[in-house]
């Protein structure tokens, strides 16, 4: 099935790409902090696919950015965007996903709520970071704990997504079961 | 196709893609190397220089660095509420000059040539069955679906305007999740019968 | 987990010869999927130019006419396809079966016409230049050069379905498989395809819900809930497919039998 698979991995690819689209959003108590739905689509690549076809979507994304195509969040292309002060956690993208599709599988005997919720927040929070923060501290000249507090600040706008993935995942997964391919 | 790239016929549009690509790389290797902010600024004038050779168009490119602004403002708190301006200020130019001249490269060069340019790095992925066929039909398809999807969006909200009458909710996202992916499904049945992402080269 | 399969041995003898007569043998053939029998029971040999398949929704029209191109097996009977066991020939079935979808969104890949048709030329195994040059002559032949650099996303939907068609054809299938390829064009736009259809040298099998389209043909297929209720000329099949609706919207007036 390598046509299927080619077309699931560049399907969420598309999808990453689609929600680098959707505006920012700022909530009140999240202060004067974006909240973007790029990550999102990260969680949803890894939970859906699996590790290895969920970081292949995610490279082929940023792939795809770094040719030209403005599909970072805000509307950014081109591989500049590897150079700026979030170039880490695009580095970090694909290792979220895939790390997401991990916990995917060996979740797999937890009902599927949970264990997105689980994978969205591991991959999608706790990797992603794990290569943002140090990314930042690098660009920006400034300590880690430095770069930390900073990029705390998008913690919130992120356990939103995390919910989301969860209950995107369920659905989906009582809609088109076929589509959940990390458990098939 | 959906790029940054700028037409144009300029100089820098007829440097190829991959010396400008090597250019950029040996450029941010070797400014890692200096700490003077001297230098830095004489390089983000050459970059900027850059720009302006390209006209009105090159300098209205510029407009990318309020996406940056963002950063680069809690950037230059934190350093000068930690009493370190000369780090901050040397992490800002540095950070600004290569983010430029990277961008400088995308909006000068068509999205074909850079994926030309680019295609040898893939060689060593035949090893593990991934082709440089299958990674150009991966690009395709991924700038092919990023609009379809929109448009699928547009129509839900447009139902559920009709219904609820409000204009937007994350209910939308999981049914848009679905029938996008049905119709992924169909172009990959679509592409089978056409043969296929391996093609039917005997 | 293979990911990417490797490939197939290329070397493999052909099996399938595009100009055989039947094309295509059923014998007692049947499909499930999921538990559920979406075809069964089908014995019949297609050996004629143009061929028709009409039925309700959900009769398995769509799946019959995918099995003749490989895009699904028959999981019990058997069926030969251009004079070999489908599943020996199914490698070779997408350079002698060309398949026309529905939704033309579904099957244009590229943002331009031209590298459309140059895709299914580079699938034949032709270099990205060669291709190219290749894609302008057959839509001059074709008569569509003016479409060659047009973004697919601009076409009338009619001019998208005749692309569709054109990437298909380039390839030079023997057979030529339509899924109700009509369905989203208007009444002029659906009989210049029709019209197009009919003038190609091609063998031809085409699923349609309007009756009209089969004017032409030399054969009609009715499938019903899997089976085949009838097999003949157009007139005939169409004329006892008419009374048929005619008599179940006599009788049936609940929404379950939508």
């Amino acid at each position: 099935m390598a046509d299927r698979s080619l077309v699931q991995i560049a399907f969420y690819a598309a999808l990453v790409a689609v929600l680098g689209l959707v505006p920012a959003i700022y909530l009140p108590w999240t202060g004067p902090v974006p909240i973007t739905a790029q990550t999102l689509g990260i969680m949803l690549a890894g939970i859906m696919l699996g590790p290895v076809r969920g970081a292949l979507a995610v490279l082929l994304f940023l792939f795809v950015v770094a040719l030209g195509a403005p599909f970072l969040s805000g509307g950014r292309g081109g591989f500049a965007w590897f150079y700026s002060t979030s170039g880490g956690f695009l580095i970090g993208f694909p290792f979220g996903a895939f790390a997401a599709g991990l916990v995917m599988r060996a979740t797999r005997e937890l009902s599927v709520l949970v264990s997105a919720a689980m994978a969205a927040a591991i991959g999608g929070i706790l990797v992603i970071y794990a290569f943002g923060v140090p990314g930042m501290a690098f660009w920006g000249n400034m300590s880690l704990a430095k770069a930390a507090t900073i990029a705390g600040g998008f913690i919130p706008g992120d356990v939103i997504k995390v919910c989301l993935a969860a209950l995107i995942a369920q659905t989906i997964a009582r809609g088109l079961p076929s589509a959940l391919v990390s458990r098939n | 196709m959906i790029s940054v790239y700028l037409q144009g016929d300029s100089w820098a549009h007829q440097v190829p893609a991959g010396l400008k690509l090597l250019a950029v790389a040996l450029a941010s290797l070797a400014l890692f190397q200096v700490t003077s902010l001297w230098v830095y600024l004489i390089c983000l004038c050459v970059v900027l220089l850059c720009y302006a050779s390209l006209g009105r168009a090159g300098l209205a490119q510029l407009k990318l660095l309020r996406a940056l602004s963002f950063f680069l403002v809690l950037l230059a708190l934190m350093h000068w509420y930690s009493d370190t301006l000369h780090d901050g200020a040397l992490a800002i130019v540095r950070l600004l000059t290569m983010v430029l001249a990277a961008n400088f490269v995308s909006v000068t060069t068509r999205m074909d040539d850079m994926m030309a340019a680019v295609q040898p790095l893939f060689r060593p992925l035949a090893l593990v069955g991934l082709s440089p066929r299958k990674a150009a039909l991966g690009v395709t398809l991924v700038l092919r679906f990023a609009p379809h999807m929109l448009v699928v969006y547009g129509m839900l909200r447009e139902a559920w305007r009709a219904r609820t009458g409000s204009r937007n909710s994350w209910r939308l996202l999981a049914p848009f999740a679905i029938q996008s992916l049905r119709m992924s499904d169909n172009v990959a049945e679509a592409l089978k019968a056409r043969g296929g992402a391996d093609g039917l080269s005997a | 987990m293979a990911l990417w399969p490797q490939k197939k041995n290329r070397n493999r003898p052909r099996v399938c010869d595009p100009d055989a007569r039947p094309y295509a043998v059923f014998d007692g053939a049947g499909l499930t999927i999921g538990g559920k029998q979406i075809l069964q029971g089908l014995t019949l040999t297609l050996q004629e130019d143009r061929i028709g398949v009409i039925g309700l929704n959900g009769s398995g029209k769509s799946s019959f006419v995918r099995l003749l191109n490989g895009l699904r097996s028959p999981s019990d009977g058997t069926l030969a396809l251009f004079g070999a066991p489908s599943a020996q020939a199914e490698p070779e079935l997408p350079r002698h079966v060309g398949f026309v979808f529905q939704n033309p969104d579904h099957q244009a890949i590229f943002p331009t016409v031209e590298e459309e048709i140059a895709f299914g030329l580079t699938q034949l195994g032709a270099g990205k230049d060669e291709s190219r040059r290749g894609a302008r002559t057959f839509l001059a032949q074709h008569g569509c050069e003016q479409l060659a650099d047009r973004p697919i996303s601009e076409l009338s939907e009619g001019q998208k379905q005749l692309i569709c068609i054109l990437a298909v054809l380039v390839m030079e299938p023997s057979l030529l498989v339509l899924d109700e390829p009509m369905t989203s064009l208007d009444a002029l736009a659906s009989r210049r395809i029709r019209d197009k259809l009919l003038s190609l040298p091609q063998k031809i099998v085409m699923v349609s819900h309007d009756l009209d389209h089969f004017d032409g043909f030399d054969r009609l297929l009715w499938l019903e809930e899997g089976r085949l209720r009838m097999d003949g000329d157009p007139d005939t099949v169409r004329e006892a497919y008419r009374r048929d609706v005619a008599l179940r919207l006599g009788s049936e007036q609940e929404p379950a039998a939508l």
